[in-house]
């Protein structure tokens, strides 16, 4: 007996080591809870205002670039502004004796609200790859959200903190979305391989569907993005896994490298949907 | 001895201040990354108690975690590397040498440098082997291995070298 005790305590710090690597494990493979936990990803206080402080500084480099982006942006926008302007006016100056039948009702609430937020920290060194922002349940940022660039799409929010939520991008193994190519109705899915951060994979697209170099390649049906929203440029044709369906790789609109801001979409009507859908299955 | 333990907290954070704002934001070439937060396990004093390194390794790699959103991975093959830290010391050192010494580029080299090489290797093997769990991908795996592990290991002699040199002038 005494031998025993002698060993584990000549030992303890075997077991100590032991019990400290068994909870790294249970952390790794307790993936669900531990998305769920605030206090051990980034969107906690403490982090949070680390990577805010020093995004302060960083984002200063940025600052001529973003500015130019802003800048296209604007113009584009104020492009379709006097394009819809000049439909208005030839709208208006038509015959006001004219029956419509059908007219739209043209104060429709907008599906989508977006909720603009800066990019506090973003890691894109290794597979598990997450972006940090500033805006969270406070602010109205809810889990599943998702969030797009100026570019194109970033991804979905996988963790809110009452100031912080962390959003799980394309360019992560656990992120997949559905997609089609701009001038096809076949739905594929898009993943990401983890070799590049600026290409990502379209996959289970239809053997017989033609496409070319340089392709958009757009949402489709989804609950959390709008529909046709760009998410990136087929670049040339990937690795397939089996033989009935293509695989093209697919360079993404947005730059991982140099993201700084974005926009959380809300869709106004997200609660009324899945009230209604789960009627169904009740 | 007090301030010992004062310049091994500030290490602490500096370290993990290094990785987490700086470092893990380089990709080299797309495989490499610097993993330089080991240099605090590897110039604890040789005799130091056990508990200290293995519970301290732990929260050194929980704490990179947390700020990496890396559920466990980094505390698990830092914890094993802590615990691993005694054997291997043992493998490169002789046994007479005095509990406090602190190994350092400059006074052991020969055998700092290959404990170093040792530490790193596995625990990036560790690390990246882990980390890859949910995305196979062997020849990449071990490729980023050998090239984080590469410049991983450079930092730390240079880190060393550069820290180590002056202070350790003074203390003669």
């Amino acid at each position: 007996m005494r031998n025993l005790f002698n060993f584990i305590l000549r030992n303890s710090h075997w077991l100590v080591a032991i019990l400290l690597i068994a909870f790294s494990f249970y952390l790794i493979f307790a993936n669900n809870s531990y998305q769920q936990s605030v206090y051990l990803t980034s969107a906690n206080r403490v982090t949070g205002w680390f990577y805010t402080t020093t995004n302060n500084v960083s984002s200063f480099f940025l600052l001529k670039k973003n500015n130019e982006l802003l800048l296209a942006r604007n113009a584009e926008l104020e492009k379709r502004y006097y394009g819809l302007q000049s439909l208005m006016e030839k709208l208006t100056t038509t015959d006001s004796l004219e029956v419509k039948a059908f007219v739209a009702d043209s104060i429709a609430t907008p599906k989508f609200d977006f909720i603009p937020a800066g990019v506090v920290n973003l890691s894109f060194s290794g597979v598990n790859n997450f972006i940090t922002l500033n805006r969270g349940s406070s602010h109205g940022v809810k889990r599943d959200m998702g969030v797009i660039s100026q570019q194109g799409v970033v991804g979905v929010v996988a963790n809110v903190s009452p100031n912080f939520s962390v959003v799980i991008p394309i360019i992560n193994p656990k992120f997949r979305m559905s997609a089609k190519l701009k001038n096809s109705e076949n739905y594929g899915s898009v993943s990401w391989d983890g070799s590049n951060i600026r290409k990502a994979q379209l996959q289970d697209l239809p053997k017989h569907e033609i496409f070319h170099e340089g392709d958009t390649v757009l949402t489709s049906f989804s609950r959390i993005f709008p529909k046709n929203t760009i998410i990136g440029i087929v670049s040339d044709m990937g690795k397939s896994r089996d033989d009935n369906f293509n695989t093209f790789n697919v360079q993404l609109a947005t730059n991982f490298y140099t993201l700084q801001d974005v926009l959380v979409i809300k869709d106004m009507f997200y609660d009324e949907q899945q009230a209604l859908e789960e009627t169904l299955q009740q | 001895m007090k301030l010992s333990y004062l310049y091994e907290i500030v290490l602490f954070v500096m370290l993990i201040l290094l990785q987490v704002l700086l470092l893990n934001r380089i990709s080299l070439f797309g495989i490499a990354t610097p993993v330089l937060y080991l240099f605090f396990l590897l110039k604890l004093p040789m005799g130091r108690n056990l508990f200290y390194v293995i519970i301290s390794g732990f929260l050194l790699g929980l704490i990179i975690d947390i700020f990496l959103n890396t559920p466990g991975m980094n505390a698990a093959a830092t914890t094993i590397v802590a615990a691993c830290r005694k054997p291997f010391m043992s493998l490169f050192f002789e046994k007479e040498e005095y509990d406090a010494f602190v190994p350092g580029i400059n006074t052991a080299s020969g055998p700092f440098i290959r404990f170093t090489i040792l530490m790193v290797l596995t625990h990036l093997t560790l690390l990246f082997f882990i980390e890859s769990f949910t995305l196979f991908n062997l020849p990449g795996t071990l490729l980023r291995i050998a090239a984080s592990s590469f410049i991983s290991i450079l930092l730390i002699f240079a880190l060393d070298g550069f820290i180590f040199r002056r202070k350790r002038g003074e203390q003669v």
